[in-house]
């Protein structure tokens, strides 16, 4: 047992300083530790990622590995740059994350969520903009809204999202200096009062599910003008930002008639928070072809994605691809595989795996699952 | 018996043979016949009767002439032996030629009684001096070449409309072909004088009869039946085209955004926003109209020249990674973010 442990304690040793970094702190990323993986606490991975923000596919490996380690890359370095480097006072810079499939964009914004909770931002963010405008469970839960004449709620995504918002945001909402700057008179016997805490107004979307979606747009609001009273900095993040403009949701109205994404009151609030007429924050959305279904997923380039209007809306942007695996990058993950045991066999098909992978992430990953 | 009959000869050889064959079927007449063979000269066993076979002689025919195409002269005028197109014939052609199937270990057949040459069609009435001097023949007829269309380009300055028809000649009863009728009329864009509405609507009429890598308007007639109609026709239709782009009727007024035919930045919501984004920087909030929007300066707004390039060149010639790294660019300027690592 004890020659065991030496063994694996011996390999990892002697592999630990070819792909992991000891740097767990985003805000300390640079270029030294490019193509090096980093872990994230676990308790801090449970508190920003509870409620989504990894795909699928991750959270199983995660898992499997036990341990949640991102690779530091490229973009997410640029993106660290330029967010350090842009001038808070100045209307939000809006960046859109594009890339072909599989190549790393929720990953390298979750990455970017971590730099954004340990610099103390607060955090807006959307793990999957089609979970709720794309994705129909047998009972979606929808009413018409009561406060938008002709717009749609989705009560239930609200609150979970409110939940979201909630775990990510806990230090800074409990410390109570956000406050609301007005009353909002939800009904007869319910109102908030100004000046209660931000965390009152959350609390009150998660226990009255009926008022989730008004609740969230107050809040979208709230954020924004604290933001500009420079009283908190706002990290805006959503994923599958392009579902937004999707001519059609899935959704129909009980009288079966087709939802357009621009008649939801989540849209609404998150083309707010979006447009660049609030400062002191950074706004970073990812242009994403699987947030489109199969008919619409010819380009990965960010105007076919957001289409005209998404364009508009966003335009002046930053562009940032997230490309696939560079040679370093990849040498460097197929030790991480190795060490995690995820990768076995001969060097000379690492070769091959480069090769028929692509070099694209996802799918290095998955060819190497029977391994 | 079949051995009989193959060996049998008229002479003295035979009755060896017929006695050989008596005595091999009775063995009583042996012993009898043993002094005979002794006294015959040894025979040698001829298997493949190389002796018998008779040297057929011949014979060759003393009237036939030798070939035509050997009795030519070297330096005959050929033009004569072979004056127009015709199938290929062995004896008026002094070439050794050779066409056809290859069998293993040969040479291809050779010209004489050889279908595969007389299929193919032939030019050997095309002879460089026969053409040079049939060319000879008819310069009477020709005038002199203007000295001042010395050139490609003066020629396309002088005649910018090209007429294109094509002939036929062929040895059918009839001498017309149909496809003689079709006639291409080819004009470029540019000589036509055309400002810039008359031009976009010239395009919009024409539609995919204009090329716009080459500038080219191609329009083709064959809706006629003689060539002379289609020829007018073609004529009219540049010319209906022409004066019709130039009209401006009452409805084009209600030309929108989505109708242009490319991405002016100006009349754009893109140059609304960086507008917006410019006084917001400046701290000044104030609505403007639609046409304030379209005049305002934006030379005062620093890199924004390189974004509206970048933008109209992502709007024009199409989304490709080129164009959207060149706006990342643009873009990073303006805000004044750091440039991306190349790596």
């Amino acid at each position: 047992m004890l020659s065991r442990n030496w063994r694996h304690l011996c390999r990892r040793y002697s592999q630990a300083v070819n792909f992991r970094t000891t740097e767990n702190s985003p805000a300390q990323h640079n270029d030294k530790q490019e193509g090096l993986f980093y872990t994230i606490n676990p308790d801090l991975c449970k508190q920003l990622f509870a409620h989504g923000g990894f795909p699928r596919s991750f959270m199983k490996q995660t898992k499997t590995f036990t341990e949640t380690a991102i690779m530091v890359r490229q973009p997410a370095l640029d993106l660290l740059a330029c967010i350090k480097a842009s001038d808070m006072s100045q209307p939000v810079i809006r960046y859109v994350l594009y890339g072909e499939k599989g190549t790393g964009k929720s990953i390298t914004l979750a990455h970017l969520l971590h730099y954004a909770h340990e610099e103390g931002f607060l955090i807006v963010h959307v793990p999957w903009v089609s979970e709720w405008l794309r994705r129909v469970p047998r009972h979606k839960e929808m009413s018409n809204s009561q406060t938008h004449e002709g717009f749609v709620d989705l009560p239930l995504d609200a609150a979970a999202w409110l939940i979201h918002f909630k775990s990510q945001n806990q230090t800074l909402l409990k410390s109570g200096e956000l406050k609301t700057s007005k009353q909002y008179v939800w009904s007869k016997r319910e109102t908030t009062e100004a000046g209660s805490p931000l965390a009152a107004l959350v609390e009150h979307g998660i226990s009255r599910v009926k008022y989730a979606c008004d609740v969230v747009d107050a809040l979208i609001d709230e954020i924004k003008i604290l933001s500009n009273a420079k009283q908190c900095k706002t990290f805006v993040a959503i994923d599958g930002f392009n579902s937004f403009f999707y001519p059609l949701t899935r959704l129909n109205t009980p009288t079966k008639r087709k939802v357009k994404p621009e008649e939801v009151t989540l849209t609404t609030s998150f083309m707010k928070i979006t447009t660049n007429d609030w400062n002191n924050g950074a706004v970073v959305v990812t242009a994403d072809q699987l947030a489109f279904p199969d008919d619409h997923q010819e380009s990965y380039l960010p105007r076919y994605l957001l289409y005209k209007k998404g364009f508009e809306h966003l335009d002046p942007f930053v562009p940032i691809e997230v490309g696939r695996y560079s040679d370093k990058e990849f040498i460097s993950c197929v030790n991480y595989y190795r060490d995690r045991l995820w990768l076995r066999g001969p060097p000379e098909i690492e070769a091959e795996l480069k090769f028929t992978s692509a070099s694209n992430p996802y799918r290095f990953m998955e060819q190497c699952a029977p391994l | 018996m079949s051995l009989f009959i193959r060996n049998y000869k008229p002479n003295s050889l035979a009755t060896v043979y017929n006695v050989k064959i008596w005595r091999l079927h009775s063995t009583a007449a042996e012993s009898t016949q043993k002094k005979d063979e002794n006294e015959e000269e040894f025979r040698v066993l001829d298997i493949l009767k190389k002796k018998d076979r008779i040297q057929r002689k011949v014979t060759r025919r003393a009237d036939i002439q030798p070939d035509r195409s050997d009795r030519m002269a070297p330096d005959q005028n050929w033009g004569n032996v072979w004056p127009g197109p015709k199938t290929f014939h062995p004896s008026s052609v002094p070439l050794p030629l050779r066409q056809g199937y290859v069998p293993k270990g040969q040479a291809p057949p050779g010209k004489k009684a050889n279908a595969e040459l007389m299929k193919v069609p032939n030019f050997l009435h095309l002879t460089p001096p026969v053409i040079k001097s049939q060319c000879e023949a008819i310069k009477q007829y020709c005038t002199e070449w203007p000295n001042l269309l010395n050139s490609q380009e003066a020629i396309e300055k002088h005649y910018p409309v090209e007429i294109i028809t094509s002939d036929y000649c062929h040895a059918s009863p009839s001498i017309r072909n149909p496809l003689a009728r079709i006639v291409t009329l080819r004009v470029k864009l540019s000589t036509l004088k055309l400002d810039k509405h008359a031009r976009d609507k010239f395009i919009r009429l024409v539609g995919d009869r204009y090329d716009s890598s080459t500038d080219l308007v191609t329009i083709t007639a064959d809706r006629c039946p003689a060539r002379i109609q289609n020829t007018d026709y073609v004529n009219y239709l540049l010319t209906a085209c022409f004066h019709e782009a130039w009209n401006v009727e009452e409805w084009e007024k209600d030309k929108t955004e989505d109708d242009m035919e490319y991405y002016d930045w100006n009349n754009n919501a893109s140059k609304k926003s960086l507008v917006n984004w410019h006084l917001q920087k400046k701290g000044e909030s104030k609505t403007l109209t639609d046409d304030e929007y379209k005049s305002f300066d934006v030379s005062e707004i620093q890199h924004a020249d390189g974004y509206k390039n970048a933008v109209s060149d992502w709007m024009n010639s199409g989304e490709s990674e080129e164009t959207v790294k060149k706006y990342a660019e643009a873009v990073r300027k303006l805000f004044g973010l750091p440039e991306k690592k190349v790596v």
